[in-house]
């Protein structure tokens, strides 16, 4: 049910996606990760196109980890900067951290190897259905991605939803 | 300063395959978050004064992936980036798998003898998408055929023209710039390709059917093929 991945770039490093829907308690979790409870990072499934979307991001983020050039605080608020297509700090959080209203919640755990977290520890927190993450695309709302990170229809020609998104992520910070 | 180290190399790099080195770069071949990826790795000149080379490497590598994320939002395809690492100056760009290069397309049809239809159909795809990215003021700066890739399409689809290696590319609205653009494309096309005067003749008249700031360019394309791509006599 949940993705772990290796960053080739950080082999000593795993990531792991679940995904869950109908949760009830998305304002608790909410409070809980602002105050730093939450090992993970809470993400707004209907921003997400795709698991390798979430793999770009949390590499970036371990990436500027380690060479000291994080601009959030701390890996996983890095993790959610990273998905935005522009370089505002909270506009990336109100987009793709998760709301108070939200019923369905991704979580995403990076972690050393020698550390390993126990995702089961995050499971029980979430009063919800844990569902592959693969199936994000039924939660995805792709009119409101294509608005947000202003894919045109010319660039929809040359390549899919994914493509725009990882490209505006990947060069965010030099335009 | 002999004993100077090698810039800091990722160890990532050892385990992908070098596929090509050139003056600037060197091209790699890998997987990067399960996909198949080239990896463009820009290595520091130790003949130039590191401040300065950072500075040149820096700014080749911001441009390169600015360009083609402009290119792509007007619809020429280019391979998409995945990840800049400006520590190492690596571009991690999607492995366009089973793509040729329109040079050896152009080789091998020339070769084969086959009915030139194809070519010239070719040839005029090349003049669009040109005008396209000039009417995005992108100016590429190392226009060849060998960084022109195509990439066959599923089924019978008419393979899809993707440009490649925009490492000395700028933005420029000048038909200067773009007049220089192609002169150095006629160039390449013509000395690899023997006998393709019509074909590239057929490029031109694309390009400029597509492009309503063509004439400007092409005025200037004539001038270039007169004085050569420097302006000036001198340096």
């Amino acid at each position: 049910m949940q993705l772990n991945s290796t960053l080739e770039l950080y082999p000593d490093y795993t990531v792991t996606q679940l995904l869950f829907k109908d949760v009830k308690n998305a304002a608790e979790l909410r409070k809980n990760a602002m105050e730093g409870l939450v090992q993970g990072a809470l993400i707004t499934p209907s921003m997400i196109v795709d698991p390798f979307q979430i793999l770009v991001a949390s590499n970036k983020a371990v990436h500027l980890q380690k060479t000291g050039k994080m601009k959030t605080r701390s890996l996983f608020s890095e993790i959610i900067f990273n998905l935005s297509p522009t370089n505002n700090i909270s506009e990336a959080f109100k987009r793709f951290g998760i709301s108070d209203s939200d019923s369905a919640v991704y979580v995403v755990l990076v972690y050393p190897k020698e550390d390993a977290v126990d995702a089961s520890d995050i499971v029980s927190k979430i009063n919800g259905q844990q569902i592959p993450v693969d199936t994000i695309s039924s939660l995805s709302d792709a009119a409101k991605i294509k608005k947000f990170y202003k894919v045109s229809p010319q660039e929809e020609g040359v390549g899919s939803l994914l493509d725009a998104v990882i490209c505006r992520m990947a060069i965010k910070d030099v335009m | 300063m002999a004993l100077e180290v090698e810039n800091a190399k990722l160890p990532y790099l050892s385990k992908c395959r070098l596929i090509k080195q050139g003056a600037e770069a060197r091209v790699y071949r890998g997987t990067f978050l399960g996909k198949p990826t080239i990896i463009k790795e820009r290595f520091s000149k130790r003949y130039r004064h590191p401040v300065l080379d950072e500075k040149l490497t820096h700014r080749r590598t911001t441009q390169e992936v600015r360009s083609i994320l402009r290119c792509r939002k007007a619809g020429i395809s280019t391979p998409v980036v995945y990840f800049v690492d400006y520590t190492s100056h690596c571009i991690f760009l999607e492995d366009l798998e089973g793509s040729i290069t329109v040079r050896d397309h152009i080789a091998s049809s020339q070769e084969s003898g086959r009915d030139p239809v194809c070519l010239n159909t070719l040839a005029e795809q090349i003049g669009k998408i040109l005008a396209k990215m000039h009417d995005e003021d992108v100016v590429h700066g190392d226009l060849t055929t060998s960084n022109m890739l195509l990439r066959q399409g599923s089924g019978d689809a008419k393979p899809e023209l993707v440009l490649i290696d925009f490492g000395l590319s700028f933005y420029s609205a000048l038909p200067e710039d773009k007049g220089v653009d192609l002169y150095v494309l006629e160039k390449a096309f013509l000395s690899t390709h023997p006998n393709t005067e019509e074909l590239f003749q057929r490029l031109l008249k694309s390009y400029t059917q597509s492009s309503k700031k063509a004439a400007a360019v092409i005025k200037k394309l004539d001038e270039v093929r007169l004085r050569g791509r420097k302006r000036s006599m001198v340096g």
